[in-house]
């Protein structure tokens, strides 16, 4: 078990210090809540990690001291814990893909930065069919219908559809469009210092058009913000696939009697299952907090 | 490996070099064998032990988490806050390494396995760095026109205090 998880060392923390490496190497890196990370869910996340890793340590203490029914109990909670996890990690897949934010093409829609390419993708979005149609029914909507910030934004979008058509638009226009399509939240409009209201303000993650008019889907600009979705997709990809062939394990363990007999099993599943506690010790703060 | 065996896993190593066996030692083995599965939690400590080890990590990762909210008075130098999670990490590795999967009751051989594995991983980073790492300081002119920099973070931040858009829309 222990030949195992040295090979488990050197495969993470070598894409760890890749991470490191090209976060480090890199020119700009987007901060947390340009890329829609929640610290607080991340923090929740670790907590419950630690949970299912004291839970499985007392499954073994249990099953050593001959009492399958309670060491059941604990490996039971702890696959429920780390189901939990895998539904937190989820829904934080879920936030990053609503925004467009996957590691390639043709999913992806972020770009680099606000230049006439970004300018050309958006006037190409703009002009396909099913949403030249859906902009006109927009138009054509009349405002009593629509919630005062739809028709605000309406009102953005048509000086934006001017501006991408524009033969003279400047890189600040496009950084004018890139910032209306969807904002780089500012530090206290993300909901940082600890509070949660987060949208009020400019640049609040709702405050965007793709956000106010989901269909739109426009491409996005993150500085750095390719390079960072390949290495957290990559790093917590992996780390999930491990979270996945723990539960597997425990589910198989949870179809024994877990008395002594077991103890050298569960022990080598704890092993296991703290190493994938380990690692995520120590993505947390490289990928949310720094 | 040492932990198919329950009843070798824990407090001395599988694996004991014959000449220096202390006397005591049979006895305790002597002892398992007769009233094995009741002295276990006495041995590690109990429950009460990992309850404190849960608190500990639980309390660095409020530590960490400080670094994110508005007590934290390094703000404005990131640097102060990274040493600092990295210290708390490293931390609660330990704490998790030692306790949890009974490194600290067991024998040393295991460090032969991990910590060459480990320097081999910080070796690769390392030789990562030249090639990875400075790709920014020479790059050519085509690329340096394509490539994101902080200037293109400022000019969305300029864009957005502005306010180009909003104010027509008021009228």
């Amino acid at each position: 078990m222990w030949l195992f998880l040295s090979t488990e060392i050197m495969f993470f923390s070598a894409l760890l210090g890749s991470y490191v490496v090209l976060r480090f190497g890199a020119a700009v890196w987007p901060k947390p809540h340009h890329v829609h990370l929640s610290e607080p869910i991340g923090a929740f996340n670790t907590f419950v990690l630690i949970c299912s890793s004291v839970t499985i340590v007392l499954a073994l203490e249990a099953a050593r001291a001959n009492r399958a029914g309670l060491a059941k109990l604990w490996m039971l909670l702890t696959l429920l814990l780390g189901t939990l996890f895998l539904g937190v990690k989820a829904y934080e897949y879920q936030a990053k893909f609503a925004h467009g934010i996957y590691p390639q093409a043709p999913h992806g829609r972020i770009y680099e930065k606000p230049d006439l390419y970004y300018g050309s993708a958006v006037r190409a979005r703009l002009g396909e069919p099913a949403i030249i149609d859906k902009l006109k029914e927009l138009d054509d909507t009349p405002a009593e219908q629509l919630t005062p910030e739809q028709v605000a934004a309406r009102g953005r979008l048509q000086q934006i559809r001017k501006m991408v058509a524009s033969p003279e638009q400047q890189a600040f226009d496009l950084a004018v469009v890139a910032d209306q399509v969807m904002p780089l939240p500012t530090e206290a409009a993300a909901g940082s210092h600890g509070g949660v209201d987060s949208g009020s303000g400019h640049g609040g993650h709702s405050s965007g058009l793709n956000d106010i008019f989901p269909w739109l889907r426009l491409p996005a600009v993150i500085p750095g913000g390719n390079m960072w979705a390949s290495t957290y997709f990559l790093l917590t990809g992996f780390h999930a696939v491990h979270v996945i062939v723990g539960l597997i394990v425990f589910t198989i363990l949870l179809g024994y009697k877990l008395g002594p007999a077991q103890a050298g099993k569960i022990e080598n599943a704890g092993l296991y299952w703290h190493f994938v506690d380990l690692v995520w010790i120590f993505l947390f703060p490289l990928l949310y907090l720094f | 490996m040492s932990n198919h065996d329950p009843h070798a896993a824990h407090s001395h190593g599988p694996i004991t070099r014959p000449g220096d066996m202390p006397e005591h030692d049979h006895h305790e083995h002597a002892g398992h064998a007769a009233g094995h599965p009741a002295d276990h939690g006495a041995e590690h400590g109990g429950i009460g032990k990992y309850l404190l080890v849960f608190l500990a990590l639980c309390g660095l990762t409020t530590m960490s988490f400080l670094t994110y909210s508005s007590y934290w008075p390094w703000r404005d130098e990131p640097h102060v806050g990274w040493a600092f999670m990295m210290a708390v990490s490293c931390t609660k590795a330990m704490l998790v390494v030692l306790f949890f999967m009974h490194v600290f009751s067991e024998a040393n051989w295991k460090y032969v396995l991990t910590i060459p594995a480990a320097m081999m991983a910080i070796f690769l980073a390392l030789m990562l760095v030249p090639d990875i790492g400075m790709r920014n300081r020479m790059v050519s002119q085509e690329r340096a026109l394509h490539m994101a920099r902080s200037s293109d973070v400022l000019l969305m931040e300029q864009a957005a205090e502005a306010k180009v858009l909003e104010e027509p829309a008021q009228h």
